[in-house]
């Protein structure tokens, strides 16, 4: 057995208030994807930062390539060998590619007191490391910030690459990309791994784990519950090594009494990512709607919300045709929509939690435009009851809480609006796994009890499979598709959904 | 519901110590205690300082800067700016000037154009921020020369004099014993602070600065607020011109030049973000006083007006610096 390229042991780190991490240690080898799992908040991050040497241990020991190690700075850890890419991208995006690659240490010639870029050699040792990672067509004098995010990644790679690294931290990378990005961005991963390259690959999703990783490592509130050889577990095997519990449905969906037309979109068109729209959703129906990135599920659900304003075609609420220029008029006829950037679209994060529930609501809790502050209380904290939101007052401010909490203000905000038709756009994005069977169960209920209709826009087949009523498939602006829940299966869903670019 | 009392209790059972201790680490609190101090410093050496007679005198002249402090609360609350509103002054001042003078009209009637003049010129400010997206500090740098201008063509550099007499009952009369622009601003204040903290307008406000996006998804009136509160603006420039006239019983088209300047420090200095989402206008108030007490308590100790600035300056930069560094360890507590 080939020696770990690194072999953390017994690491404890504290922060005010907090043991994050409680005694973890396990090991990466060369030439090994060794994927890290947890929910949020069971210490990734702050275990990836020990690694990167963005913070210190309180105790325990790191050795990296064979020597013990204490980088203090992430600077000793990017010569030493360590890579790390985090979520957000550190890239200048004004910047070329070739000086973002080799940012920082840049080949020069030295002239005395002064030394020059060597802009040639430069840009000749930038193209040789994207070919190496077998990127053939990207121009090295582009400015980043006019790549995709897919790009942007490669980029990212191939700098870490120009510093020689042994080790590459990645930090849930496929989370703002599409389908066909993460296929590449699997084989350039694929790729390092043969050159030797040591992989530490954390993701909240099972699946990637699966399909790429060789070993898996499981924290759970700081502490290490255990290390898995891929081929020897199961994803309910993960599952109930990250939340402690056996999560015996991740989509709890209930039989509902379908009722009578909710919404009807007949001809809808908005240029460019609706063509032609015309749906229905019924009362107590789970409606999903698959298709790739960019295929105008967002942009039409937004059409009928009033973000945008449709160019021609018809919007029927209980068979009212009714007119919808903008968002408060979408709410007055019982339309809600939870976006799918909660980050901005769907929360003022900087304001409370009372605030943000009353938000959509405003009008209501308020006598000729004085807000009833208690009304709003109320409010708030019915809906920390009703939805188990983990929070100590209604006065906290929603950036503290955690994603799958704030997705559970976003709804509850949506909710007291009492609507007749919720769409819900990637209901479950960034939320951990114990939070999103508890979304699925809440969008269940709505549906069963409350008689809700539910068009839920989402990138995850399991997800559209496990909880919809009826599937509709987009494509290019247009439905090219729809399936029963019986007739659905994930392989016909996905061949709607890239059937246009299979002929290409 | 065990959990529900017990938030309860961090929440809202705070000991009137602790509240005492919030108020006056806050940042509004942390000015005040700054504006008696130079209070107390200004007094002491200076006799003259602490009249009833200087004191309305100063009331006086922190009315038109205080007028227009109020509506730029809202607008830097949102995230954006109102350059122009020193040159709406000095439009609406000439206004009043040419239509009572030039077209022969009633006062009456010339102040009514002067209002309206001015609540128009914020209106298109608003209006073309909100539906060709130019951001506010280009829009109204812009019409910050273009309405200017405006009052010079108008005036043709001719200033009108002669006025009713009572007319100078406005900016140089009292009204029960207090100057009468004095009470205009009180009123003003109160009904900002209301609208500010009670209604569905000022919770729109702080939506908008903190997130615009997140604002108009949730369905929020976030073009129709903006278009209100730069009118709203424009309105009280206008009115700050009517009383400049009126103190000053002559009009002229360069009334108030740079005033913009004013009522914008007055509202950072009173703790808004500059990059919106927080403010108040207790602190904008507190701002205004202490801008306008201590030019005049250098004055009249003999301090020259260079020498004034300097000061002013430092004393603004030192209370932004004291604020930061209290409010930094506040929030890492």
């Amino acid at each position: 057995m080939t020696e770990p390229i690194l072999q953390v042991t017994d690491i404890h780190k504290r922060f005010p208030g907090v043991h994050a991490l409680k005694g973890v240690g396990f090991d990466v080898r060369p030439g090994e994807i060794h994927a890290l799992l947890g929910e949020n908040g069971a210490g990734k991050s702050t275990l990836i930062k020990i690694i990167a040497g963005v913070y210190n241990p309180d105790s325990g020991g790191i050795n990296f390539g064979g020597q013990a190690v204490a980088f203090t700075n992430p600077r000793d850890a990017q010569n030493a060998g360590v890579a790390t890419m985090y979520q957000e991208l550190s890239l200048y995006p004004e910047l070329t590619v070739a000086e973002n690659i080799f940012m920082g240490h840049a080949p020069h010639r030295n002239f005395g007191l002064f030394s020059i870029v060597d802009w040639n050699t430069m840009y000749s040792q930038a193209k040789e490391l994207l070919e190496e990672l077998e990127i053939y067509d990207m121009d090295v004098k582009r400015q980043v910030g006019t790549l995709n995010v897919g790009n942007r990644q490669r980029v990212e790679i191939a700098k870490a690459l120009s510093l020689n690294a042994r080790l590459l931290i990645m930090d849930e990378p496929t989370a703002a990309l599409t389908e066909s990005d993460v296929e590449s961005l699997f084989s350039t991963v694929r790729l390092l791994r043969e050159r030797g390259v040591g992989i530490i690959y954390i993701s909240h999703k099972l699946i990637e784990v699966f399909e790429l990783a060789d070993r898996v490592t499981v924290l759970r509130d700081g502490e290490y519950i255990g290390t898995k050889e891929v081929s020897e577990t199961n994803e309910g095997e993960l599952i109930s090594m990250m939340v402690g519990r056996s999560i015996d449905n991740l989509f709890p969906k209930q039989e509902a009494e379908i009722g009578d037309v909710v919404l009807e979109v007949r001809n809808l068109v908005r240029e460019p990512h609706t063509k032609n729209i015309s749906f229905q959703v019924r009362a107590g129906e789970i409606v999903g709607l698959a298709g790739l990135v960019g295929s105008g599920r967002s942009e039409t659900a937004q059409v009928i919300f009033g973000i945008d304003t449709a160019e021609s075609g018809d919007i029927y609420i209980h068979g009212q045709p009714v007119k919808i220029t903008q968002p408060a008029q979408a709410i007055e006829h019982g339309i809600a929509y939870v976006p799918e950037d909660r980050g901005t679209q769907g929360l003022i994060k900087e304001m409370t939690i009372r605030e943000n529930v009353s938000m959509a609501v405003l009008k209501q809790v308020s006598h000729a435009s004085f807000i009833d502050t208690d009304a709003e209380k109320n409010i708030a904290k019915q809906a920390i009851e009703q939805f188990g939101i983990r929070a100590y007052s209604t006065e906290q401010i929603a950036n503290k809480l955690s994603g799958g909490n704030q997705q559970k203000v976003v709804v509850s905000k949506w909710l007291a609006s009492n609507p007749l038709l919720i769409i819900m756009d990637e209901p479950t994005r960034g939320v951990d796994v114990g939070a999103k069977a508890e979304i699925h169960r809440l969008m269940s209920a709505l549906a069963a009890e409350r008689g809700l209709a539910i068009l839920m826009i989402s990138s995850e087949l399991p997800e559209i499979l496990g909880m919809s009523d009826r599937i509709l498939v987009m494509r290019d602006g247009e439905i090219v598709a729809e399936f029963t829940r019986e007739e659905a299966t994930q392989q016909k869903i996905g061949a709607a959904m890239m059937s246009a670019e299979s002929v290409v | 519901m065990a959990t529900m009392e017990k938030s309860k209790m961090i929440g809202d059972g705070k000991s009137p110590s602790q509240i005492l201790k919030d108020i006056a680490l806050s940042q509004e609190g942390i000015l005040f205690i700054i504006l008696v101090l130079t209070i107390m410093i200004l007094s002491r050496s200076n006799e003259n300082f602490l009249t009833t007679r200087n004191l309305f005198n100063q009331g006086r002249l922190m009315a038109e800067v205080g007028l227009m402090a109020l509506p730029m609360t809202f607008i830097i609350i949102t995230g954006g700016i109102d350059l122009s509103v020193g040159s709406i002054l000095g439009l609406s001042a000439i206004l009043v000037g040419y239509t009572w003078s030039n077209l022969g009209m009633p006062l009456e009637v010339a102040i009514v154009m002067a209002l309206l003049g001015g609540s128009l010129a914020g209106f298109i400010n608003g209006l073309i921020i909100v539906r060709i997206n130019v951001p506010p500090l280009i829009m109204t740098l812009a019409t910050l020369a273009f309405y200017r201008g405006l009052a010079q063509g108008i005036s043709e550099a001719r200033s009108v004099t002669g006025y009713p007499e009572w007319f100078f009952g406005l900016g140089q009369g009292t009204f029960l014993g207090f100057p009468s622009q004095l009470w205009l601003l009180i009123i003003a204040i109160i009904i900002s602070i209301t609208v500010l903290q009670r209604t569905t307008l000022g919770r729109t406000l702080y939506a908008i600065g903190n997130n615009a996006v997140g604002a108009r998804f949730s369905g929020l009136p976030v073009d129709r607020t903006l278009l209100i509160i730069y009118t709203f603006s424009g309105f009280m420039a206008g009115l700050s011109g009517v009383i400049f006239v009126s103190r000053f019983t002559t009009t002229r088209s360069d009334m108030g030049n740079g005033l913009e300047l004013d009522a914008i420090a007055a509202v950072v200095l009173g703790g808004t973000s500059i990059f919106g989402g927080k403010g108040s206008i207790i602190g904008t108030i507190i701002g205004v006083v202490m801008v306008q007490l201590l030019r005049n308590g250098l004055a009249i100790n003999g301090v020259t007006n260079d020498a004034t600035i300097v000061v002013i300056g430092s004393v603004l930069i030192v209370a932004i610096l004291v604020n930061n560094q209290i409010q930094r360890l506040r929030q890492s507590e």
